[in-house]
């Protein structure tokens, strides 16, 4: 169908494309394995010594941070699945006018939820917390990266809720299943593509969350890996080896779950993504 | 655990069918009781404390504790200032960059990448993992490279081009994270698009093949035509999004040189957090939700009618 010189453009549209997306990438690593004087005499070489004198400093100093780093994106995650999977099982099934009316709204709440701008939702949060006397804690960051995130989580995990059959929930329920073991026994099962991608997606989210990082806990204490490097962005004189370091420690979760799986995360996100 | 008590014994006995199917249909509902429960207290209160903050005088006093109500003095105020206007403007430069690259470079890549092979695979792969960065990790390397004796301009020294001040420069500086935040998001429309490319029935692009439609008349004259409704969800996704892009702007500018990049979500965050003038960021975020609203309506109603059907 197509001649061979449209194949040939393709191929080289192709690279090119992969390339755009490439090579930002490849410079973060390169800049993270050179030395500050390296970097200062000659910010743009490609052909260096490699030292891993910059990733010791980093992580050196940024244990609390990645600590931080972890509790959050830990907490986070857990939440937001034991919240989110129910959830999506109680949407997934129009079983009548009323829950079909319930599911509608619900729904468009959490597309108006996932519309509103963060930047906008921190100005707000910040006088809430206050006020509940939880603002410059870990845990009210976490309750509000929990909020930030549910609602992708629920809009995320509902096709794969409503692919399972409802032959099955009726064949459980001929059985004499009550709700909880159908649940349990089929819901969450049969969902365990939907839920790994969750569980993926909002570690990854969360542990590069920044601006409630920045704005909710207090001056001074340590900040989790993703404030420490946007709050070194914002200073003049950055140490771009140092800066590197810590973005490819804040990819890092991203990175395993590519190398671990990247297949079913890949296809995961197009389903929820493409809805 | 009190759902398995109650539920139990329905079962087995003989109830009247449309009630008992009313009654269990009705309780599945329970399970979303407690992601209701916090999104209520954490996200929609919230929004009513914004609003609540847009009519009343909050600055770095009062944060906590009385707020004095002064009706729609604020809105005024933001309505008055130029700033305002300007932000808005850039806003709409943001949203313009976004649409030709979601919509044509998108679309482009798209049909690039729906034919199927090993470096495909291998593209969309890159594309996606860069689409799951945060944004703060990408927005580091583009400042970076972008800097004034950066990567870039040493490519373009090779090449005899002058060094551009892609960031420092306040008449740059919005095109540049713009473009930044345009490559970012190619991704997402990549695949939306490509996603919309492969459900079309390859009957009808085989039969314009026959006709002796080539390949780029197939494109404009059929898949164009029959992705209308997805360009469309698209774009507004897009629109939606440039009153929502904030990240790059905080890596890449902070909203400076100047002002020269202050949209709208950058203005507010910054009158909130910067100067502590809760009620001038709160207004500008409702202002701008307000549009946000206008173009949410009808993508809300599509998603449910796809939904429903």
């Amino acid at each position: 169908m197509t001649t061979a010189r449209i194949r040939a453009l393709f191929t080289v549209v192709k690279v090119l494309l992969g390339l755009l997306f490439l090579l930002p990438l490849v410079w973060i690593v390169l800049t993270s394995f050179k030395s500050e004087i390296q970097v200062l005499q000659a910010p743009n070489s490609v052909i260096f010594t490699p030292t891993l004198s910059t990733y010791r400093e980093v992580i050196g100093s940024s244990l609390g941070a990645i600590l931080t780093s972890v509790q959050i994106a830990v907490f986070v995650t857990a939440a937001v699945v034991l919240l989110a999977v129910p959830a999506s099982f109680a949407i997934s099934r129009r079983l009548s006018a009323g829950v079909t009316r319930y599911i509608s709204v619900f729904l468009a709440v959490l597309l108006v939820l996932q519309m509103i701008p963060q930047p906008m939702t921190v100005i707000p949060l910040y006088s809430v917390l206050a006020s509940w006397h939880i603002l410059g804690s870990l845990g009210g960051l976490i309750l509000a990266d929990i909020t930030l995130l549910l609602p992708f989580a629920i809009m995320l995990l509902r096709p794969f809720a409503m692919a399972i059959p409802p032959a099955l929930y009726e064949a459980a329920q001929i059985d004499g299943a009550n709700r909880w073991r159908s649940f349990r026994s089929i819901t969450v099962p049969m969902m365990s593509n939907g839920i790994f991608t969750v569980i993926s997606v909002i570690f990854i989210s969360s542990w590069g969350e920044f601006v409630y990082a920045i704005n909710f806990l207090p001056q001074g204490t340590v900040l989790p890996v993703s404030g420490l490097l946007a709050s070194q962005n914002t200073t003049y004189a950055a140490n771009w080896n140092s800066l590197m370091a810590l973005a490819v420690l804040t990819s890092l979760p991203l990175l395993i779950v590519f190398i671990v799986s990247q297949k079913r995360l890949v296809n995961g996100l197009s389903l929820g993504a493409v809805k | 655990m009190t759902l398995t008590v109650t539920t139990r014994p329905a079962a087995g006995r003989v109830a009247p069918v449309g009630r008992r199917r009313r009654d269990r249909s009705a309780r599945v509902l329970g399970y979303s009781v407690p992601a209701s429960l916090v999104l209520l207290a954490m996200a929609l209160y919230p929004m009513v404390v914004l609003f609540r903050m847009s009519v009343s005088d909050v600055g770095p006093t009062n944060i906590i504790g009385h707020w004095n109500f002064v009706g729609l003095a604020n809105f005024a105020a933001a309505v008055g200032d130029p700033a305002t206007w300007a932000a808005a403007l850039r806003t709409l430069a943001l949203s313009a960059v976004l649409l030709v690259s979601n919509l044509v470079l998108g679309f482009l890549a798209g049909a690039v990448l729906s034919e199927p092979g090993r470096l495909t695979n291998l593209v969309l792969g890159i594309m996606v993992f860069v689409w799951a960065l945060p944004p703060l990790v990408s927005g580091s390397v583009w400042k970076f490279v972008l800097n004034d004796n950066g990567a870039v301009n040493a490519v373009l020294g090779v090449i005899g081009i002058p060094a551009v001040p892609w960031l420092s420069s306040p008449t740059a500086a919005l095109w540049t994270v713009s473009a930044v935040t345009a490559w970012a998001s190619l991704p997402f429309s990549t695949l939306i698009l490509r996603g919309g490319m492969l459900a079309i029935n390859r009957d009808v692009v085989e039969a314009a093949a026959i006709d002796g439609a080539g390949y780029w008349r197939t494109q404009v004259a059929i898949v164009l035509p029959l992705l209308r409704p997805t360009l469309w969800i698209l774009a507004i996704l897009t629109v939606i999004y440039s009153f929502k892009s904030f990240d790059f702007f905080y890596v890449l500018t902070q909203g400076g040189p100047g002002t020269a990049t202050n949209t709208l979500p950058v203005l507010s965050y910054y009158a909130a957090f910067n100067q502590f003038e809760m009620s001038s960021g709160a207004t500008v975020a409702v202002l701008s939700m307000v549009v946000v609203a206008v173009f949410a309506v009808p993508y809300v109603r599509s998603i449910n009618r796809e939904d429903q059907e």
